[in-house]
């Protein structure tokens, strides 16, 4: 069974590692342990304690928090339970002028801001710019993401889920 | 009672088929296998054959490329061969453009349910040819050929080609027939229709083609290319049922697709999370004031497609396409048989890059399409010519919605930000030789990649319809159409921004010459909204660059005078490199481009789309980014103001990046956005207003409106979210 160590998930997911064994990785038979690497190379890195059950964004987490599992940064601030959509809990800045959005795009051609913004969405503790949204304007703020985290841990992974 | 009621006791293929499917809804595996006993038996015989089958079809499909005349087929291999069951399901297929192999097996299924058995036939030697996407295809110029395989007088399979021609012979010159806004003016049909006998093209279907197109050497040489494939592929599974014996392979084929089924399900199991994925892209179609379109719909209309995930704990996944906008009266309509082939091409990609690649994968998911939207039309007669403007950027959101899960469960490296969209360009009129022409520019077939979890998109090196990129060759391209390129550029900051930036797209700026009627259409052209994303953090591409054009230059004098001649548009968003340096007319516009014949002299740019950006742009790596404006990939204004990195030249006149003042305006930056920035909450409410009014433009309150219209589903979610009354409904006069 492939497998790699702890080190080499942690310098791959970091972007660090080198090319030619990334795309060695890339073409190799997948490591069925990468789960569990990739939750310890996260744990490691975060000030916190809680357990993380799931990664689901970059620098965003389901944890197995003191009452309750919810979406947490990597900063520690908490957005609410994780079937709720983090989102509504988080900082929001939309770019729909001319002006922000060819901050972003100095040179390229632009969208119409009457047809199309940009929503940022950002820890209101840190400021981590965690979800961009492209979208027509007055369009609900899309949920992502709603793991059915007990099958996964229970068919999938065979592993217990802390209870809640 | 009509013929075929009359002979229904004797279509045994069309009853087998039947059966298939009988057998698969009752057991859950394809045609009621429900043991792998040949792998089980001897695995390296069952895994070799499928080898040798995989390999005789990439085998054909290169011998094939040396016979077409299309720099599409032979320059950017925009062909791709198959070998299917009996009952049309793929076994095995060569690389191309795979988006087809699905769709030629729903041709296939669809001439035996129609009884083609009783008549025309299905004999040894006979060779049949569609185009029709509703039979099956993605759209007029995906021409197929499908070839049935006998073993004695027992029909064992079908051997299948497809290429995508140049010319197609629609109302607009090229394939991509952008002007199309029914079925009749897409060009010329063909649809599920017996072309040839004993392994040769009739003459009189080869007559109608080279009486209907514009370009018929095109097509004529690439139905060459792809019958000699097809007996080819029929020749090597000849070769090898005589090796192993007809029971054993009537059982294997079978035994294939099922493994392939049983492959894709584990794959999920082992890559992703169970659970609901959700995600949605735009475009915005603008042909207000464009000569040639007919009144028949609205001239501008936005586009939202809205795409929900499941992902099951036995692995299968559902897309599910609800709320979404209908059909119109453009071109860019698509039928589930090229939603499938969306599908098909898409997780050959991302998930099945090994073990038994067929259509077993694609029978382990399911696409919920909603009758009458734009992906399953209820009128046959719309158009279909430029289906990709829609599937490919609904596809790109599919391959984000993956990359959720594969990043969930560590798969870090094989998050992809996905495809996006292929702006293409098309002409006709009178070539550089003084003859008539038409053809379609494939060199969209290298646009810029979204970029993955763990580094860039790949610059000019991606499209999703075709893994095996490449642009082709300029001289190539030069030899078949009356332009000369004056430059062939990366388009810099056309990446999205992010830790990761998308990948570059190019521009070309072509000097069209010796001709004095070029009719220059492109599609897919998505100027108005973006039409792809970015992923956690990361920013959308930038849009479609819009067109830029001059007539009546100065361009002769400026070569007689050596004077600085322009290579692309430039940098500056107010002031093009063309009206820099050269006189003349000068338009810019948006959405496809339709208008009068060029001439000599004149220049044009025609630009790609680059790939989406992943995580927050203030993570970029700044060494990186001072390498990449060495490079042209991004500008100085860029690293600074949208990535926050101070670049400075060392001793040498090399960009280095500054990496405590880069710290320092980073910190700034993030202070800002968040000081510009209020709780989601808040702005929720002060829109809510603005919801309720319909405050928007009509082309936005128009797609809420026909979403609502359509899907209850998407008018109960967007009420609910806003905390709008249950029957609140915006409403648009048709």
């Amino acid at each position: 069974m492939t497998s790699y160590s702890k080190e080499v998930i942690r310098d791959l997911a970091a972007g660090t590692l080198p090319w030619p064994q990334t795309k060695r990785i890339m073409s190799a038979y997948k490591d069925d342990d990468r789960f569990f690497k990739i939750v310890e190379v996260h744990q490691d890195r975060v000030s916190w304690k809680e357990r993380i059950l799931l990664p689901v964004g970059d620098h965003l987490f389901i944890v197995q928090g003191k009452k309750a599992r919810v979406t947490k940064c990597e900063c520690g601030h908490e957005f609410g339970h994780y079937k709720k959509n983090w989102k509504l809990q988080a900082n929001i800045h939309v770019r729909n002028t001319r002006k922000a959005l060819r901050e972003l795009y100095p040179n390229n051609d632009i969208p119409n801001p009457d047809w199309m913004e940009i929503r940022e969405f950002l820890c209101p503790s840190c400021g981590t710019l965690h979800e961009v949204e492209a979208c027509a304007p007055g369009y609900p703020i899309v949920h992502d993401f709603e793991p059915d985290l007990e099958a996964f841990y229970r068919d999938w992974l065979k592993q217990p889920l802390p209870k809640e | 009672m009509n013929m075929l009621e009359k002979i229904q006791d004797a279509l045994p293929l069309r009853d087998r088929l039947i059966e298939s499917e009988k057998m698969m809804k009752e057991t859950g595996c394809y045609d009621g296998v429900t043991e792998l006993t040949l792998r089980k038996q001897d695995p390296l015989k069952f895994e070799t054959l499928h080898t040798k089958l995989r390999a005789s079809c990439v085998s054909a499909r290169e011998m094939a490329r040396r016979i077409s005349a299309s720099p599409g087929v032979r320059e950017v291999g925009e062909m791709v061969v198959a070998i299917y069951t009996p009952e049309g399901d793929a076994i095995a297929l060569s690389n191309g453009i795979m988006v087809h192999v699905h769709t030629m097996s729903r041709f296939i299924k669809w001439m035996i349910k129609e009884g083609y058995e009783a008549n025309p036939g299905i004999r040894d030697g006979d060779i049949f040819a569609n185009n029709d996407a509703f039979i099956g295809t993605v759209q007029v110029p995906d021409v197929m050929d499908v070839i049935p395989i006998f073993h004695g007088d027992e029909l064992v399979g079908w051997a299948g080609a497809v290429c995508h021609e140049l010319e197609s012979g629609g109302i607009t010159p090229g394939g991509d027939v952008c002007l199309a806004q029914e079925r009749f003016t897409e060009g010329l049909f063909v649809c599920a229709e017996k072309i040839g006998e004993n392994d040769e093209i009739r003459r009189d279907y080869v007559i109608r083609c080279e009486r209907n197109l514009r370009m018929p050497i095109y097509w004529v040489l690439d139905e060459k290319a792809k019958v000699a494939s097809c007996i080819d592929m029929r020749e090597s599974v000849r070769a090898i049922i005589n090796e192993i014996g007809i029971e054993y392979w009537r059982r294997v084929m079978k035994e294939f697709i099922e493994e392939g089924r049983r492959g894709q399900l584990l794959r999920t199991q082992q890559l992703t999370v169970p659970g609901i994925y959700r995600g949605h892209t735009f475009y915005g179609h603008v042909t207000e004031g464009k000569p040639g379109f007919q009144p028949l719909g609205p001239s501008n209309w936005l586009y939202n497609i809205p795409i929900e995930m499941g992902i099951s704990t036995g692995g299968k996944i559902t897309l599910d396409f609800e709320g979404t906008q209908p059909w119109g009266y453009h071109s860019m309509n698509c039928t589930p048989a090229g939603m499938d082939g969306g599908m098909f091409v898409t997780l050959t990609q991302h998930m099945n890059y090994e073990g038994l690649v067929n259509d077993g994968a694609w029978m382990a998911t399911e696409l919920k399409l909603p009758h009458g939207t734009w992906t399953n039309p209820d009128n046959e007669m719309v158009a279909t010519a430029t289906s990709w403007a829609l599937l490919l950027p609904a596809y790109g959101v599919f391959q984000r919605l993956l990359s959720r899960g594969f990043l969930a469960r560590g798969f870090v490296e094989e998050v992809f930000v996905g495809q996006v969209n292929s702006p293409m360009i098309e002409m006709g009129g009178t070539s550089q030789y003084g003859t008539p022409f038409g053809m379609a520019h494939f060199e969209c077939a290298a646009a810029g990649s979204g970029a993955l979890a763990i580094k860039d998109g790949l610059d000019t090196a991606y499209v999703g319809w075709n893994p095996e990129s490449d642009m082709g060759n300029i001289e190539i391209w030069e030899q078949n159409m009356p332009m000369l390129y004056l430059g062939r550029s990366i388009l810099p900051n056309s990446g999205g921004a992010g830790k990761f930036r998308g990948g570059c797209s190019f521009i070309s700026t072509w000097l069209i010459n010796k001709t004095n009627h070029l009719r220059l259409v492109t599609s897919e052209h998505s100027s108005r909204v973006f039409d792809n994303a970015g992923m956690c953090g990361g920013y959308p591409a930038p849009t479609c660059q819009m067109h830029r054009s001059v007539r009546k230059t100065n361009i002769k004098e400026l070569i007689k005078k050596q004077k600085p001649l322009p290579h692309g548009i430039g940098i500056d968003p107010n002031h093009s490199d063309l009206e820099k340096l050269v006189t003349g007319v000068h338009e810019t516009s948006e959405g496809p481009y339709i208008t009068a014949p060029h001439k000599s002299g004149d220049i044009f740019t025609h630009a790609y789309n680059g790939g989406g950006g992943f995580g927050d742009v203030l993570e970029r790596d700044p060494i990186k980014t001072a390498s990449d404006v060495e490079n042209g990939f991004l500008t100085a204004q860029a690293a600074v103001q949208v990535f926050g990195i101070v670049l400075m030249e060392d001793t040498h006149g090399t960009l280095q990046a500054d990496l405590a003042a880069t710290a320092k305006l980073r910190k700034t930056m993030r202070a800002r956005r968040l000081k510009k920035s209020v709780p989601v909450s808040q702005w929720m409410k002060a829109e809510r207003t603005r919801v309720n009014a319909a405050g928007f433009v009509i082309e936005v309150t128009r797609m809420y409106a026909s979403a609502m219209k359509l899907s209850k589903r998407f008018t109960k979610d967007f009420n609910s979210f806003w905390g709008l009354k249950s029957n609140f409904m915006y409403k648009v006069e048709d």
